[in-house]
């Protein structure tokens, strides 16, 4: 028992490896089955293609260190957006983000033939946190003068008639840190009243829970599994419906650990009393 | 030698020979994409091997981030904000069609930026209390009545609609009985005993049930990163996948 409690961590992690990487390497599935907020999400785009000449604002608020997580949501959604003629316009409020977008836009607008100007566009980082969403708010381009190639979003078709937060049919944050929470919502939301949801890490999903609730929120993508439960309903499965089986197995080993623990701790206490 | 210094020149050996079977092989080329990955899948078995023990290989992959990640968030800052919305707009540089007014704005919070820098001297320190007056004044007016009403009245009203009798009004109930039990744990001004202690237990298992929720979220998420870098090095690198 002693020896149980007292087990090499590194032997928990030897376990954690084999449990992620053997899944990766043998192909089998579990079911994947949309949660409501994630089925809400996708509800709003279908809502937003249906309605004239859509137009949705994607804001990218990651960065290289949440990529296994985020990248996957940003490619479903694109996938959807662009599957559904929606035009996207693309900002980062994170400095290392707009690597990132880049790449997710040149692969699925690569993907679905779709033209850059006409169809989507990306303006690049702003600093400031929730300033620019007050910005974006009152004066669209005043927020965002120039995309990141210089030219006037004026000039560019898709963001030419946007002049506000409110002209865009729908605003979706892929958030890594708080920006859902103390910046779009707070500054964005309340103040402008516009169609909102977002796309967040697993460890920030039960803080969003409430804002779902009070419809803030209008749908939310929870890490990995929420973006493997978007690719299930777009019905392209990628990285994210693969790496489910990997955290499938992961999370049984690290659920057998926790019981042997607490089986072992129980059963020493039990025998120091006697 | 140490067991470690072996340890440590072994596994740099593997890393290499496994290069250059994957070079020898086709598995990778001799382009800029490939010693990237091999750079990437070497820093990132240097970052997982201090689950082992803390070692110069960790180190140096720790060093070489934070030295990349300041360097790339400068260049970020610099190119799409300092120089890109202050030096272009406030001097005109090529086709801006900013107004004269609008430069002339741009030069007060340029001005206030740098008033932050001078905390560096000691003569003129005082000068950046001037920027902190207004960044704290700014920052307390647009908060405080946001955080009301996004944090308070929003949820409050969400918390206080009518009960249904289906299961959205479980729901609902479910969140009031819980609210006011935590609020009534943190209620410090009443001993906890009789009905209150009894209203606080039930808030306590609130409590534990989110903190439970929170924690199973968070291991997810960590292993979604693990994953992720695991499929790196099985795919991109190794090419086994």
């Amino acid at each position: 028992m002693e020896r149980l409690l007292n087990i090499d961590r590194r032997i928990i992690f030897a376990f954690v490896f084999v449990g992620v990487a053997v899944p990766l390497l043998i192909d089998f599935s579990f079911p994947i089955k949309p949660t409501e907020p994630v089925q809400r999400v996708y509800d709003e785009f279908e809502r937003v293609a249906s309605e004239d000449d859509p137009v949705v604002l994607l804001a990218f608020s990651y960065g290289a260190s949440t990529v296994p997580e985020m990248q996957p949501m940003s490619l479903a959604i694109l996938r959807h957006a662009f599957s559904r003629d929606i035009k996207v316009v693309a900002i980062c409020l994170w400095p290392e983000a707009p690597g990132l977008a880049q790449a997710a836009l040149d692969q699925v607008a690569g993907e679905y033939g779709k033209e850059y100007g006409t169809d989507y566009a990306f303006l690049g980082y702003k600093p400031g946190l929730w300033a620019p969403i007050i910005n974006m708010g009152q004066d669209f381009h005043d927020a965002w003068p120039r995309d990141t190639q210089g030219t006037l979003v004026g000039d560019i078709p898709v963001t030419a008639n946007i002049r506000n937060l409110n002209d865009f049919n729908l605003v979706f944050d892929f958030a890594a840190g708080d920006s859902i929470e103390f910046w779009w919502i707070p500054f964005g939301v309340e103040k402008y009243k516009f169609a909102f949801s977002g796309g967040c890490t697993a460890v920030m999903a039960p803080d969003l829970y409430p804002f779902l609730q009070s419809n803030q929120l209008r749908g939310m993508i929870g890490g990995l599994a929420g973006a493997a439960e978007y690719e299930k309903l777009v019905e392209i499965p990628g990285s994210a419906t693969a790496g489910m089986r990997a955290q499938s197995i992961a999370h049984l080993i690290i659920v057998a650990f926790i019981l042997i623990g607490n089986a072992a701790y129980f059963a020493s206490r039990r025998r120091g009393a006697a | 030698m140490t067991r470690d210094s072996m340890l440590f020149l072994g596994f740099i050996g593997i890393f290499v020979i496994l290069n250059a079977i994957l070079l020898v092989g086709g598995y990778l080329d001799m382009s800029w994409t490939s010693l990237g990955v091999i750079t990437a899948a070497g820093l990132t078995v240097s970052l997982y091997s201090f689950l082992y023990r803390d070692n110069p290989l960790f180190k140096l992959a720790e060093h070489i981030f934070v030295g990349v990640a300041a360097a790339y968030i400068f260049g970020i800052y610099w190119y799409q904000s300092l120089y890109g919305e202050v030096v272009v707009r406030i001097f005109g540089i090529g086709d801006d069609p900013a107004t004269m007014t609008q430069r002339l704005l741009l030069l007060v919070p340029s001005v206030l930026g740098l008033l932050i820098l001078t905390r560096m001297s000691v003569k003129i320190g005082w000068l950046s209390r001037i920027s902190f007056a207004f960044v704290v004044g700014v920052g307390a007016g647009f908060t405080i009545p946001r955080y009301i009403s996004a944090f308070l009245l929003s949820q409050i009203e969400a918390t206080i609609r009518p009960i249904t009798m289906d299961v959205d009004g479980l729901n609902l109930l479910l969140i009031l009985i819980g609210v006011v039990s935590v609020l009534v744990y943190f209620f410090f001004s009443v001993e906890h005993r009789g009905v209150v202690g009894g209203i606080s237990k039930v808030g306590i298992w609130f409590l534990m049930i989110s903190f439970g929720a929170s924690f199973g979220y968070t291991i997810m998420a960590r292993l979604s990163l693990l994953i992720g870098r695991i499929r790196f090095l099985l795919d991109d690198w190794l090419h086994v996948m």
